[in-house]
């Protein structure tokens, strides 16, 4: 596979923050460029829900605009959620495979994968090429992910899930966890609440993260732009977006407006480019 | 003696006239049926006679041949019986010659009286084109009477069947066809559901296939019952081609706009037509002129769903046996429903999907294939959130009936349901430029494909027709991007 770069433990490229933690890999095949800096790690459940997706899409997007790279697992769920809306805000990210560096899993995700790298973001994994990729090497890649970050943010867990572990290799490698809180009486919330009665520090909300990982690793790379124009005032629309968007049912029926005017109105906005529409949800793009 | 009796076979449910041709020969008792009857024909031997006997006619003690000719054409069932017993009684010469100009179908009990067949509109069509009286029973002679023209004699036995014929008796009276007593489902009932509503008006305005995907629960089968009472009525040239395919069929008629809904398990013959013997229409041509719901179109076989396809786009089956083709129509508008995934639940806000991720892109490959190509609307209906379900009931069926027929005479004066738009009468179709720009846009920014690009136009016609717009605008294009969906 062209383009892929061997890094050895020790040698210049080789992540200060990863040399930190006892079992660091003693090389990384890389795509594209590692960033120097820590990432801020965003993961969670491969199964998640429309509000876990739509939060992950919201961290990824507000870590990239404050200029931190995003480190995740380019998992299907929360992490693909994130690496997308992190490429979308032309922000660094860095996908952590639990495989060869010439394999691509999960398959979809090739193409995000490679705009990833092309954004001057990286694709990593300890694995040789030709690694497929086996159960047990998916922990393995989760300290990885970890050790890049000084700040792991779990979105949406089980309390058996992937993210748990990468949350766990993390406390050892001494970073910081943050947790999204839920309904304890969802299975999608347990794993986070979980972490956050052990001592995880909580999470508000997009503005909330940007804020508390401001504490842990310095003020934000990129000085907080004016707030993206108040969008608000291009169509109220948008105001009821909220963080897991809302059907095109739920806007005609807060709004009291016609199906057909909602939908001409949201066709205007895709066409502009401030939201997404797929499977009848709307999403601020 | 020979007599000729006019009877009816149904190729399809094209009728084809059968002569039944009856000779008396030398006297020694013996009765022969020829000219590929199946068993059920030959079976009319026993029948025939005992209904003679039972109505006070003796049997020739002679040797009886009776002929259905042509020969080359394969016959069916018991409706041979009545011409049978009325050539045999009209070439003996027990009741005038008379009694066999007439073209008759029924099958005959024991006791002499006649009981209904199937292909009575056939018989109809056959007597009305050779200017003959008409002889069924009278529960077929409801749906024959809707062919024009036809000289309908209802007959309960077989001495009432000659008597009539020889027009010595009045028949008894048409029945009058039992009129559906059951109101179709009303758009009324579907509380909530803006987009599916809409989706739902703008398919029946311009005949689109309508593809409704959503999780269990969202009312899809619901919205999918109410298309037919939105349509406009059939036409009488629609009710006769209707009519004469459950004839064939061999079903009692039901409601003005057929609704069909074809479990997923049915048979290859059962859902586009065939069987042993005389091929029957499937539940595609059951539906002809109304609507096929296939729920659940994810767990139809692929073979069934590729069998569809050519039906639905050419609006007519062809059937191939041995010596014989049929053709049934198939003009159907066809909704199908479907879950976004296995389990249901992928994209809800709040329950995780349970499906495997290679189990959830098998299953939409599966509905995505090329039937769905035929789609013009596709439209999400997502599990919504804090809708009030006490809400004031929605819009009557019978106002967005008429704005569906307000639209479909915009659509008469071009030619033909937007649905079958060709793409050189969609580029005619005067377009404002910021509808164009829209659309221009769509094509780069979504990958719009060639055939998204015409279904795109043709919806956006619709919706333009809907609202009396003889230009396409922004707001058509837009609303038509929108149900185009995302698969």
């Amino acid at each position: 596979m062209s383009g892929v770069e061997l890094i050895e433990r020790g040698r210049s490229g080789y992540p200060p923050a990863l040399e930190e933690i006892p079992d660091a890999p003693e090389r990384l095949y890389v795509r594209g460029r590692l960033p120097e800096r820590p990432c801020v790690a965003v993961v969670g459940s491969r199964s998640a829900t429309r509000y876990g997706l739509g939060l992950a899409r919201a961290f990824g997007r507000a870590l990239a605009e404050a200029g931190w790279p995003v480190a995740s697992g380019l998992a299907r769920g929360v992490d693909g959620a994130a690496h997308e809306a992190v490429s979308m805000a032309g922000g660094i990210g860095v996908a952590v495979l639990g495989c060869g560096p010439d394999l691509m899993y999960p398959p979809e995700h090739t193409g995000l994968a490679a705009r990833l790298v092309g954004d001057g973001g990286a694709v990593v994994t300890e694995f040789p090429p030709g690694s497929r990729p086996e159960p047990w090497r998916f922990p393995l890649r989760n300290r990885i992910i970890s050790g890049l970050s000084s700040v792991v943010v779990v979105v949406e867990a089980s309390v058996d899930g992937g993210a748990l572990i990468t949350a766990r290799r993390a406390l050892e490698q001494g970073r910081e966890v943050f947790a999204v809180p839920g309904d304890v009486d969802r299975s999608t919330a347990a794993g986070a609440n979980l972490l956050i009665r052990d001592g995880a520090w909580p999470v508000l909300g997009p503005a909330d993260l940007v804020e508390s990982v401001a504490r842990v690793m310095g003020p934000p790379p990129t000085p907080p732009q004016a707030a993206r124009q108040g969008t608000a005032a291009v169509d109220p629309l948008l105001a009821n977006l909220g963080i897991s968007g809302a059907t095109i049912d739920e806007l005609c029926v807060g709004f009291g407006l016609e199906a057909e005017v909602v939908m001409q109105r949201l066709a205007r906005l895709e066409a502009a480019g401030l939201v997404a529409i797929s499977d009848g949800l709307v999403t601020m793009a | 003696m020979v007599a000729t009796v006019t009877s009816v076979a149904q190729v399809g449910i094209e009728p084809r006239a059968v002569r039944v041709e009856t000779h008396i020969g030398p006297p020694k008792p013996q009765f022969t049926l020829v000219g590929l009857p199946d068993t059920a024909v030959r079976e009319a031997r026993e029948r025939v006679r005992a209904a003679m006997v039972s109505s006070g006619y003796a049997f020739p003690e002679r040797r009886v041949t009776v002929n259905l000719a042509p020969a080359d054409l394969p016959k069916a069932g018991s409706a041979y019986d009545l011409p049978i017993a009325l050539g045999v009684l009209a070439a003996d010469g027990t009741v005038p010659p008379g009694a066999a100009r007439v073209v008759a179908l029924g099958e005959l009990a024991l006791d002499g009286s006649v009981r209904r067949a199937r292909g009575a509109i056939g018989a109809a069509v056959v007597a009305s084109r050779l200017g003959l009286p008409c002889l069924v029973a009278p529960e077929g002679a409801a749906e024959a009477s809707r062919v024009p023209g036809v000289d309908l004699r209802p007959v309960r036995t077989l001495a009432e069947a000659v008597s009539v014929a020889l027009g010595e008796t009045a028949p008894v009276a048409v029945p009058t066809r039992p009129v559906s007593t059951d109101p179709l489902p009303d758009l009324a009932d579907v509380r909530g559901q803006p987009i599916a509503r809409r989706a739902l008006e703008i398919a029946a305005a311009g005949g689109h296939h309508l593809f409704l995907y959503g999780p269990p629960g969202t009312g899809k089968t619901m919205l999918a019952r109410r298309l037919p009472g939105l349509l406009p009525r059939s036409q009488p040239s629609e009710e006769l081609e209707i009519a004469a395919i459950w004839s064939a069929a061999d079903r009692p008629l039901g409601e003005d706009r057929p609704f069909r809904s074809p479990h997923h398990s049915i048979s290859l013959a059962g859902l586009v037509g065939g069987g042993s013997g005389v091929p029957s229409p499937g539940e595609i041509s059951l539906a002809h002129h109304g609507v096929l719901f296939l729920d659940e179109l994810g767990e139809f076989p692929a073979h069934l769903l590729d069998a569809l396809r050519q039906p639905i786009e050419e609006g007519v089956v062809v059937i191939a046996r041995r010596g014989i083709s049929v053709r049934f129509p198939t003009r159907v508008q066809v909704v199908a429903a479907s879950n976004p995934c296995p389990c249901g639940f992928f994209g809800d806000r709040r329950q995780p999907c349970q499906c495997t991720a290679a189990a959830a892109q098998r299953y939409r490959r599966r509905i995505s294939g090329p039937l769905l190509d035929r789609f013009d609307l596709r439209v999400a209906v997502p599990r919504s959130e804090h809708l009030d379900l006490t809400a004031s009931p929605g819009e009557p069926s019978v106002k967005v009936a008429a704005r569906v027929a307000a639209a479909r005479e915009h659509q008469e004066k071009r030619g033909s349901l937007n649905r079958d738009l060709e793409r050189k009468v969609l580029d005619d179709q005067p377009m404002e430029p910021a509808a164009m720009r829209m659309l221009t846009g769509a094509v780069e920014r979504l990958g719009l494909s060639g055939r998204g690009y015409d279904r795109v136009r043709r919806v956006a016609r619709t919706v333009a027709d809907l609202a009396g717009r003889e230009g396409i605008v922004e707001a058509d294009i837009g609303e038509a991007l929108f149900l185009r969906g995302s698969l």
